[in-house]
């Protein structure tokens, strides 16, 4: 009888096979941008634990994200989440069958660098405004 | 992922189609209390409304997580140790799903 578990899979090439191009670029940043998510959603879920503990639960953790620390870690979530929302559109509009051309996604993967950098300046500055008045 | 590539595939889309607005509610959000004191943001979190797009914002997350996560697995990761790293991210994605849950219940409460 046939076994049904899977053959041995050969493993997909690792980052250092792969020339540096805008698109490889930004298709290995949605990956890392991915996984960093994946560390924001934990932490995310520990604020909230943290939050619904109480107030004395939750100093150590409000000191910590107001800390230079934790407002550098705040900006990277912000715009890793901004990466990976940008890109994700790029992957549903590609899931059409468009912008598939060479052209296109060099342009949409600098597109995705540039808005999400962008946007995540404006709320960072507009999340210091907030703090500080 | 193993012969279950096309329902695997549709439920990565759609919760990131889920994802989009809750992640611009979430920013939206977070900069409004950049300056908030924990009473003020607690007080926020506590309304009906923005519990419950909290809670769909960690479970549709940990849902989307885990898929793309397996996905890195399975690129590499060689077929002995596969089985047991997909646990534990089945495992972290589910505890943080619950952990969340049950936090927003107390804080909503």
């Amino acid at each position: 009888m046939t076994s049904l578990r899977s053959p041995a899979r050969p493993l997909s090439p690792h980052l250092q096979i792969w020339r540096w191009t805008p698109v490889m670029a930004a298709s290995i940043t949605h990956r890392a941008t991915g996984i960093a998510l994946y560390a924001g959603t934990v932490l995310l879920s520990v604020w909230t634990f943290a939050a619904a503990l109480g107030a004395d639960a939750f100093r150590p953790v409000g000191a910590i994200l107001a800390s230079p620390l934790g407002l550098a870690l705040l900006a990277g979530y912000a715009w890793a989440l901004l990466f990976h929302a940008f890109n994700g559109v790029r992957h549903l509009y590609w899931d059409q069958g468009r912008g598939l051309d060479l052209k296109s996604v060099k342009a949409t993967a600098l597109a995705a660098f540039g808005a999400s950098l962008a946007l995540a300046g404006v709320i960072v500055g507009a999340a210091l405004m907030n703090r500080a008045g | 992922m193993t012969h279950k590539g096309t329902a695997t595939f549709i439920a990565q889309r759609t919760s990131a189609v889920i994802l989009l607005p809750l992640a611009i509610w979430f920013l939206a959000g977070a900069v409004a209390h950049a300056g908030s004191s924990y009473d003020e943001m607690r007080a926020w979190l506590a309304t009906p409304l923005n519990a419950v797009l909290m809670g769909a914002l960690i479970l549709a997350g940990a849902f989307h997580m885990r898929i793309g996560l397996n996905e890195i697995i399975d690129d590499y990761i060689g077929a002995g140790a596969r089985g047991i790293f997909k646990l534990l991210n089945l495992f972290a994605a589910a505890g943080a799903a619950g952990l969340a849950v049950y936090s927003l219940f107390v804080i909503a409460a």
